[in-house]
């Protein structure tokens, strides 16, 4: 080899560097720049095969991810394992340039079978390293006959993998940069229920987003280039709000948003974000970026819930167990004239009427058990110190496992309904003394009647007795609205009447049955005649016999049924007095006037020294009687 | 002894009171009238109506035992019936749609109702029913 040949070559070497110094400057892409590499090593070396090898993540493999002279299904598809004995583990381990001019009489190491059926016969590694040491794979030319590699020829291939380095270097971390921000990139863009954009240190809009598309209306080529007040309302913008928010945010790095903007249709939407200040690494402020959510319909529908809160005539507030307060609404406030701070906890009870605290205390204590609360109390106004009743209802609200998290209650005055059931009270009490009353008057125009008449004394005994029995079953129906009218208290009110109590002579056995109110009259009236005949003839006349009232409910087909057996034992029946002489009216009453009436069936017999009286009678409701005779 | 306005009449009579029922019966029967019923209840009623070819008047209790009787006036005044109301209740507490309805209070004066059904100027009370005006009839 003269020296004009080696001159040659060494300039030929140099042309091939700067031609690869050249593509790589002006190549991105890592695959193209492999190839070129490749095709111009084999070049200069004159192998017509070259190839890159990776060296895969964990070191197990090696990829096959450039190449020259080979078979279309070998690069960019050949994975070969490291193994001890290949000759690229040999290469990698060393560290330095592995050559073997002919595969055959190699002794270090074996040569991957794909090389083999490709025809390869000599080949010469040498590792590429990136800066810092790391191994990245091996730059690999081969021959297919034996090729005795020269010393100058490793120097090249030495110069050559050190080029490559830092270059494949440049494009790996380009490209995982680009990766990373192209993932950035696809996900702030995907985000389209919040409205994201960017402005320059003076809040000119620089990058407008999808999303910003989305809530604002206006397009990217639209909105950049022009002020962040863009999105801002009319209102906001002549009070210089946006400007307050860009400071705020360059003063304490971010500011929260919480405003109605402004959409390219003119249309408002609610906003809930923030803006933030960007700056560079050297804390230069670079601009800023606002995101925020379009809240419109959950604000709509809070202002909605606030305005019914506050509108409705009733004292709205919020409490924790047991009467915690933690809410109350304007309306309590100015009612009460306390504070909303004074009425939380459980302040609001010095509002509270203080005969009513501890009745409103024990509804909260029972208020978890029952699900609710529902009591009535008086609340003092601050307008003149009135103490009003109020209706005091509340309900849990639960959260998705079911626990009460707060209560949400009403106060709703009621005052006037009270005064005015005061009132019906008391009209319904003054009828019903005028009732019993006019039956005094009615009584005393009998009286009068009779004297005008003429004497007839029985005749004024068994009225007066009559309309006592009327005047006190209303006595007992002025009270029924509190207290239940029942059986025994009919019956013990008519024994009363006549001086009998219950004892051995007298016996009553049956439950405190309710009788309707529209029913007791006139069984009142069935039962009066029944005491009084005992009393005058039975069992009650002082003649030895023995009165039993027993009774019982019933469950019949058209329902309850209330039976009532009226027995007399041992009563000294005259025959020749034969029935009473009034006792028309008392068997009319049982038998036709009951029936009629309430729908009952009754059963009369007098015996020759018993009674047995039996009223069966409906308590539901007035019942389908037999229509009468005319 | 004939009563203009009565006489010939059926009438349907509504009440649940059974002595108040049976006198007023009695009374139609000798002011010449044709009782139809009494009936006690508003069941009771309606069945009668459905049951009863010729009906001329009603007199009807408001309150049957604790029932209001507006469906039998309901179904009175839809058959052309003409029908007054008897009851110890005041103008006042009869229902807005009712209140056309003549009331004749209790104690019922039977002239009064043969005037408000058919407009008749008199009825004959027979003696010894004592089912006197209010004003009239001291001893």
């Amino acid at each position: 080899m003269t020296e004009d040949d080696i001159i040659g070559i060494y300039a030929a070497r140099q042309k091939t560097l700067a031609d690869f110094g050249d593509f790589a400057a002006r190549h991105d892409d890592l695959d193209k720049m492999l190839h070129e590499a490749c095709r111009l090593v084999a070049q200069a070396l004159g192998t017509r095969r070259a190839k890159v090898l990776e060296l895969q993540e964990g070191g197990g493999q090696m990829f096959l991810r450039a190449g020259i002279g080979w078979n279309p299904d070998v690069v960019g598809r050949v994975r070969i394992p490291m193994t001890e004995h290949s000759s690229e583990s040999y290469s990698i381990k060393c560290g330095h340039p592995v050559t073997s001019p002919d595969i055959a009489e190699e002794t270090r190491f074996e040569v991957p079978q794909f090389m083999r059926d490709e025809g390869v016969v000599a080949l010469a590694n040498v590792p590429i390293l990136l800066p810092g040491g790391i191994v990245y794979g091996l730059l690999q030319v081969d021959d297919t006959k034996p090729h005795r590699f020269a010393d100058h020829d490793i120097q090249f291939l030495r110069t050559y993998s050190a080029v490559m380095g830092p270059l494949i270097d440049r494009l790996l971390k380009a490209n995982a940069l680009r990766e990373s921000e192209e993932r950035f990139r696809l996900t702030v863009e995907s985000v389209t229920d919040h409205a994201i954009f960017v402005t320059d240190p003076d809040d000119i809009i620089t990058d407008w987003l999808p999303g910003a598309q989305a809530v604002f209306g206006w397009t990217a080529a639209e909105a950049v280039g022009r002020p962040g007040a863009l999105v801002a309302t009319a209102e906001d913008r002549q009070t210089g709000q946006p400007c307050t928010q860009t400071q705020a945010a360059a003063r304490d790095g971010s500011a929260p948003i919480t405003r109605p903007h402004q959409r390219k249709d003119g249309a408002q939407v609610f906003i809930e974000g923030a803006v933030r200040a960007l700056r560079d690494p050297g804390g230069r402020l670079t601009g800023f970026v606002r995101i925020g959510r379009d809240v419109t319909e959950r604000h709509k529908a809070d202002a909605s819930l606030r305005t019914l809160m506050e509108g409705i005539p009733q004292l709205v507030w919020r409490s924790l167990d047991r009467g915690d307060w933690i809410w109350t609404s304007p309306q309590w406030i100015s009612f009460t004239g306390q504070s909303s701070g004074q009425a939380r906890g459980w302040g609001w009870l010095e509002a509270v009427h203080p005969e009513d605290r501890d009745r409103v205390m024990l509804a909260w204590d029972q208020a978890h058990a029952r699900g609710g609360l529902d009591t009535e109390f008086r609340i003092r106004r601050a307008a003149d110190g009135a103490h009003l009743w109020h209706r005091t209802r509340s309900a849990p609200v639960r959260d998705a496992a079911g626990r009460i998290t707060e209560w949400l209650g009403t106060s709703t005055d009621v005052q006037t309904q009270r005064e005015a059931h005061d009132r019906q009270s008391v009209l319904v009490a003054e009828l019903q003394h005028r009732t019993r009353n006019l039956i005094s008057v009615v009584r005393s125009i009998a009286t009068q009647t009779m004297a005008g008449t003429g004497p007839t004394p029985a005749f004024l005994d068994r009225f007066n007795a009559r309309l006592s029995a009327l005047s006190r079953v209303q006595g007992l129906l002025s009270r029924s609205d509190h207290e239940p009218i029942t059986l025994p208290a009919l019956l013990r009110l008519e024994l009363d009447a006549l001086g009998a109590r219950e004892g051995s002579t007298i016996r009553l056995d049956g439950a405190p049955v309710r009788i309707r109110p529209s029913l007791v009259q006139t069984l009142a009236l069935g039962l009066h005649e029944l005491a009084t005949n005992a009393r005058k003839y039975g069992a009650l006349s002082g003649a030895g016999g023995v009165l039993t009232v027993r009774w019982q409910v019933e469950e019949g087909a058209t329902g309850r049924r209330l039976v009532i057996d009226w027995q007399e034992e041992g009563i000294l029946h005259d025959p020749a007095q034969g029935q009473a002489p009034d006792s028309g009216y008392g068997r009319r009453l049982i038998e036709k006037a009951l029936p009629y009436s309430l729908g009952a069936l009754t059963t009369y017999h007098l015996g020759v020294d018993r009674l047995d009286c039996r009223i069966d009678l409906p308590l539901e409701r007035p019942a389908l009687a037999p229509a009468m005779a005319s | 002894m004939s009563a203009p306005g009565l006489a010939g009449r059926h009438i349907l009579l509504v009440e649940d009171d059974y002595f108040a029922a049976e006198d007023l019966a009695t009374a139609l029967d000798l002011a010449g009238a044709r009782v139809v019923g009494p009936a006690a209840s508003v069941d009771q009623a309606l069945d009668l109506i459905a049951r009863t070819s010729r009906l001329d008047g009603a007199v009807v209790d408001i309150n049957l035992g604790g029932a209001m009787s507006y469906d039998v006036v309901d179904r009175l005044r839809a058959q052309g019936v003409p029908v007054i109301f008897a009851s110890g209740y005041d103008h006042r507490a009869i229902a807005a749609a009712y209140r056309d309805v003549p009331l004749c209070e209790k104690p019922v004066d039977l002239q009064r109702c043969a005037r408000l059904l058919f407009g008749g100027d008199r009825v004959p009370v027979a003696p010894g029913i004592s089912r006197p005006g209010p004003t009239r009839r001291a001893d």
